[in-house]
């Protein structure tokens, strides 16, 4: 896999030829046909909007950053006793939220790695959420003008995929996230059993056997954008996509191994990615998922009292993560998880010091996840920067030791076999993996793909 | 249970798809795929997709798209599209002078309780309600469905346009625990009188309302506890924008204009300004002022951070007399350029396209700035965006988004019912189905959970969950009955339209291709109705529209009514549709 090239064929997609976002230029991809056997791994993108507070999902339990930590946060701190208190990570000066059980549990059987201290380098800091999120999403911090998401590039460049995948990327979303911005591979499906056209009457929504001549309406509906408008790659893969969707059933699945999930919107959609991966026909490559309302200014609620609201998001996040582990973790061919990766990030983090609305304002370091079989669970990877005044991002705020593209780049070349870090990464270099996930490193390849067509009906 | 594999798993792809694990049935149609090798021959060229008239195009860009009988009325008020354009839009401009008889009519039935009460009322009765979810959230609740009888049967058409635009700029989430209950105030006495009067009075009117002080916070910002959350979103979202925000950096490096007011925002300024808010708080019963207790706003002094701030560049004194300091970095982002530019960029951005040019923001936004204090300043730049050369000839660089499709379709089939909240657990009413599928549909109103509002930008709008979604609803949407009638009539208006020998399945599309489009689409798209009315007709033969029953072996025959209404549902679904 050393040394792949990128060709420099334009693409030309959908129905309205190449065309060119506003900001300018954007690269070209590899051809389609596979150049080496295919990768079939998963990369799983969780992003927790609204800045989630890791210093309280993970704490520290000892040593001077305890003391800091302690008078930062009177009201907020994880106690080190009692029935509430942080439970610690054995090796580390460290403890886990107690509410977060069903997460530690996956760190203490290795498959959970957590990241200390990550977040957005290279440019300006931000507190804003919308800022942040954007500028990690399209993967150029400082720039928002690129016109592409880091996982859109990523299934353009990749040379160890397939030519032809159902459905690549797939969204539990209404829209697509900013990640795969401008990308014709992903569809964006918010309900499983909701996304199929069988809203019209029975007698003309489906292909009836008993009446071959028909055509569906469903049919119609593709034609209709087919026949030379301007958005018709939209709707045409909107079309396919609900197509590819519509023999599963969604209401009969069945977690395997015991797996609960949580029962939330979190929870169904992850049991939504779960099903479309074990559905190996539809060629899962990229999930994407949101889980918000991180965003605690007032009342982010304190360990043991009765009002948790932190603890019961947690809570909500571990069982979730635990059973989709669970799910996918069977014997022989039902072992999903070696080849699924899931990745937990958050625009950034909260400051140290609580306010006095009993919550936490924006910060800058971060917590990031790493799930999965393929994972070197177990380990606290990063530098904890420590809460000393000195140490602290302008007095306030965790620092930032880890770039997120850091964290991500290794699951690109390690698990996705994808080193194509210049096209997805532009001005990311340095590639230096961390040991999070198993997997062999290829030689990044640092350059921008040159020539400039790249896109769809996208006017 | 973790594998140790060496490497990325690589399989063959004879190996793959042997090996693949499926439930049975569930596989994918073959053939279909979102990542296929793309060649020159599966590359359509692009049609000459017509342009609508333009009565179709400004009605479908400053409102939700005519009724029927709205096109004529527009071509009747001048002699050519510029007339009627600026006559439409004088009238458009002064909303209250039209009168709205059918909404007050339809918001008038028993089941909206909530609209007429005033704030006060609003607090006492939902609240106060912690037991009661159904009571509590009342006024969101019939607010959610409200929208849709506002924006389907008003004829302040553009005011509904601007007050969707001004509540996603101001956005406050509709079902906020707190700001839930309070909201038919947020809509009726903050938020629709100003969005055609004056920003700055708007800024103060959003900055003083419970929903706003409870959505960001502000009403536990006090001087020894502050709560920036509010500060920040004001300067990012509600004023200069982030486009003008400088990041962590010192504020004395950023440049000043020529009056030593900063060009951007930092975050010391969103520290300064949060003090500057602080003691703006909500008579809500506070541990401090326990028979306070009435949602209404209040200032309290004693919480309120009196020493000296300095935002954007320049000084503001220490112990300034009440809610001065918050009203002087209102006055202070009203009047700034930044703030205009954001603004103007933003409203043009709904009603032309996703990159207005230079030349008709920055001066539109001029106007904006030179008019910061004006009562009309609004009317003014909203005038100003729609009678510009762009709005007029800009055509299909948005799309609608779903409730702007939903909406227009409501209209153009002229659908009869009015969306109300329904208590009955029994039964799923059809507003409880249109709520939900609009939450589908990632657009439901009021329903965009953080501050920024919904997205505006047309590559959001055309995922395929969206799309589907949409269409989806759509399709549901011709099914919908309520008292055992379809709420649109599509049968009924084709037979009152067309006498039995000329229902052909051609005259039958081209009717509502009319009524739904208000143009004819390219040649290809109306024979692909066509051939789905008509099926095996002959082009000049009638269809009996009245049956709908079984015929496998004749199509023309088979459930006739129900394929009038799928082949109506589809012009409502077709690309042509969704430009705006």
């Amino acid at each position: 896999m050393n040394g792949s090239r990128i060709s420099r064929r334009g693409l030309l997609k959908g129905s309205a030829g190449a065309a060119l976002l506003a900001g300018g230029a954007r690269p070209a991809y590899a051809a389609f046909d596979a150049t080496s056997a295919d990768n079939t791994d998963v990369l799983v993108l969780l992003y927790l909007r609204g800045a989630m507070d890791g210093l309280a999902l993970l704490a520290p339990i000892s040593g001077a950053d305890r003391t800091a930590y302690e008078l930062a946060r009177p009201e907020l701190a994880l106690p080190l006793n009692g029935t509430d208190s942080a439970v610690p990570l054995p090796g580390t000066a460290f403890g886990m939220h107690q509410r977060a059980g069903l997460l530690r549990d996956l760190y203490l059987s290795n498959h959970l790695a957590i990241v200390h201290a990550a977040g957005l380098m290279g440019a300006t800091p931000t507190r804003s959420h919308f800022d942040a999120q954007l500028t990690m999403e399209l993967g150029t911090p400082g720039q928002q003008s690129i016109g592409s998401g880091w996982l859109t590039r990523h299934l353009e460049s990749a040379t160890n995929l397939p030519a032809t995948i159902p459905i690549p990327a797939a969204c539990a979303s209404a829209s697509a996230p900013a990640s795969l911005l401008a990308s014709t591979q992903a569809a964006s499906m918010p309900s499983g059993s909701e996304f199929r056209l069988n809203g019209w009457h029975w007698s003309w929504d489906d292909a009836d056997p008993n009446v071959p001549t028909m055509t569906p309406a469903a049919t119609r509906l593709k034609n209709l954008w087919s026949h030379g408008d301007a958005l018709d790659g939209h709707g045409q893969r909107a079309s396919d996509a609900l197509a590819i969707i519509r023999p599963m059933d969604f209401g009969a699945y069945a977690p395997a191994n015991g797996a609960v999930y949580p029962n939330s919107g979190f929870g169904a959609q992850l049991r939504m990615i779960a099903q479309l991966i074990k559905n190996e026909a539809v060629g899962l490559r990229i999930a994407t998922l949101d889980l918000g309302g991180w965003d605690t200014h007032e009342s982010e609620g304190t360990p043991g009292a009765s009002w948790n609201y932190f603890g019961n998001k947690v809570e909500e996040l571990a069982q979730g993560l635990n059973a989709f582990y669970t799910d996918l973790a069977g014997a022989g061919g039902a072992n999903y998880i070696s080849r699924v990766n899931l990745v937990a990030i958050s625009e950034f983090g909260r400051r140290l010091k609580e306010n006095q609305s009993g919550g936490t304002d924006h910060g800058h370091g971060n917590l990031m996840l790493a799930l999965g079989g393929a994972v070197n669970g177990g380990t606290l990877y990063g530098t904890f920067p420590g809460l000393a005044q000195e140490q602290l991002f302008e007095y306030e705020d965790l620092a930032i030791t880890t770039d997120y593209r850091r964290v991500l780049s290794e699951a690109l070349i390690r698990r996705m076999g994808n080193p194509n870090l210049g096209a997805i990464f532009p001005g990311y270099a340095g590639y230096s993996p961390m040991g999070i996930f198993q997997g062999t490193d290829l030689t990044p390849i640092y350059q921008a793909p040159q020539n400039a067509v790249f896109g769809d009906g996208f006017e | 249970m973790a594998a140790s594999s060496p490497g990325p798993v690589s399989i063959g792809r004879r190996n793959l798809l042997g090996s693949l694990s499926a439930p049975p049935g569930s596989a994918p149609p073959p053939g279909v795929a979102l990542r296929k090798p793309n060649t020159a021959a599966t590359a359509k060229a692009p049609s000459a997709s017509p342009t609508p008239p333009f009565a179709v195009r400004a009605l479908s860009k400053m409102g939700f798209g005519p009724r029927p009988g709205d096109l004529a009325a527009f071509n009747a008020l001048g002699a050519n599209d510029d007339a009627r354009h600026a006559a439409y839009v004088e009238q458009q401009l002064f909303p209250d002078a039209l009168t709205d008889t059918e909404v007050d009519a339809r918001l008038g039935i028993p089941a909206y309780q909530t609209l007429g009460k005033s704030l006060v009322q609003l607090w006492a009765d939902h609240e106060g309600d912690t037991d009661n979810w159904l009571v509590r959230m009342r006024p969101i609740r019939e607010l959610d469905c409200a929208a849709f009888v506002r924006a389907c049967h008003s004829k302040r058409q553009l005011k509904e346009v601007l007050a969707d635009f001004w509540h996603n700029h101001f956005n406050v989430f509709g079902w906020d625990w707190e700001a839930g209950p309070v909201f038919v105030h947020y809509d009726r006495d903050v938020i629709r009188p100003n969005l055609l009067g004056n920003f700055r009075t708007m800024l103060e009117s959003v900055a003083s309302s419970t929903a706003m002080l409870y959505m960001l916070d502000n009403q536990s910002s006090t001087v020894s506890g502050p709560n920036e959350n509010y500060a920040r979103e004001l300067l990012e979202l509600h004023t200069l924008g982030a486009e003008n925000y400088k990041g962590v950096i010192d504020p004395t490096s950023v440049p000043t204009d020529g009056n030593g007011v900063a060009i951007g925002y930092v975050d010391n300024d969103v520290y300064e300004v949060t003090r500057a808010f602080t003691g703006w708080s909500v008579k809500n019963g506070h541990w401090q002022y326990p028979a306070e207790n009435d949602g209404t706003f209040v200032y309290r002094s004693v919480w309120h951070d009196r020493f000296g701030k300095f935002v954007l560049g320049k000084l503001f004194a220490a112990n300034q007399p009440d809610l001065k300091d918050g009203r002087d970095v209102l006055d202070r982002l009203a009047a700034h350029p930044g703030t205009a530019r954001f603004v103007v960029r933003k409203l043009c951005r709904r009603l032309i396209g996703d990159a207005p040019s230079d030349a008709l923001v920055n001066s539109v936004a001029a106007l904006f700035q030179s008019q910061w204090q004006a009562p009309d300043q609004l009317r003014q730049v909203t005038r100003a965006i729609l009678l510009s050369d762009d709005f007029k000839n800009t055509w299909g660089d948005k799309v609608r988004r779903p409730f702007e499709t939903v909406v227009a379709f409501l209209r153009a089939t002229a659908a009869d019912y009015t969306w109300q909240p329904d208590d009955n657990d029994a039964q799923w009413a059809i507003s409880e189905e249109l709520s939900y599928r609009m939450e589908l549909t990632g657009h439901r109103p009021h329903y965009w959970p953080a501050p920024n509002g919904y997205p505006d930008a047309k590559s959001r709008w055309l995922s395929t969950g969206t799309l589907a979604m949409t269409w989806k609803l759509v399709s549901r949407l011709v099914e919908f009955q309520n008292a055992g009638s379809f709420i649109i009539n599509v049968l009924g208006q084709t037979q009152a339209a067309l006498t039995a020998p000329n229902r052909t399945a051609a005259k039958i599309v081209d009717y509502w291709l009319d009524r739904i489009l208000g143009y004819q689409p390219d040649a290809t798209q109306r024979d692909e109705l066509i051939a789905m009315l008509g099926q095996n007709a002959g082009a000049a033969e009638a269809l009996d529209l009245s049956t709908d029953s079984w015929n496998g072996g004749n199509l023309k025959l088979h459930y006739t009514q129900s394929r009038l209404r799928t082949t109506v549902s589809l012009i409502g679904m077709m690309p042509e549709f969704m430009k705006r």
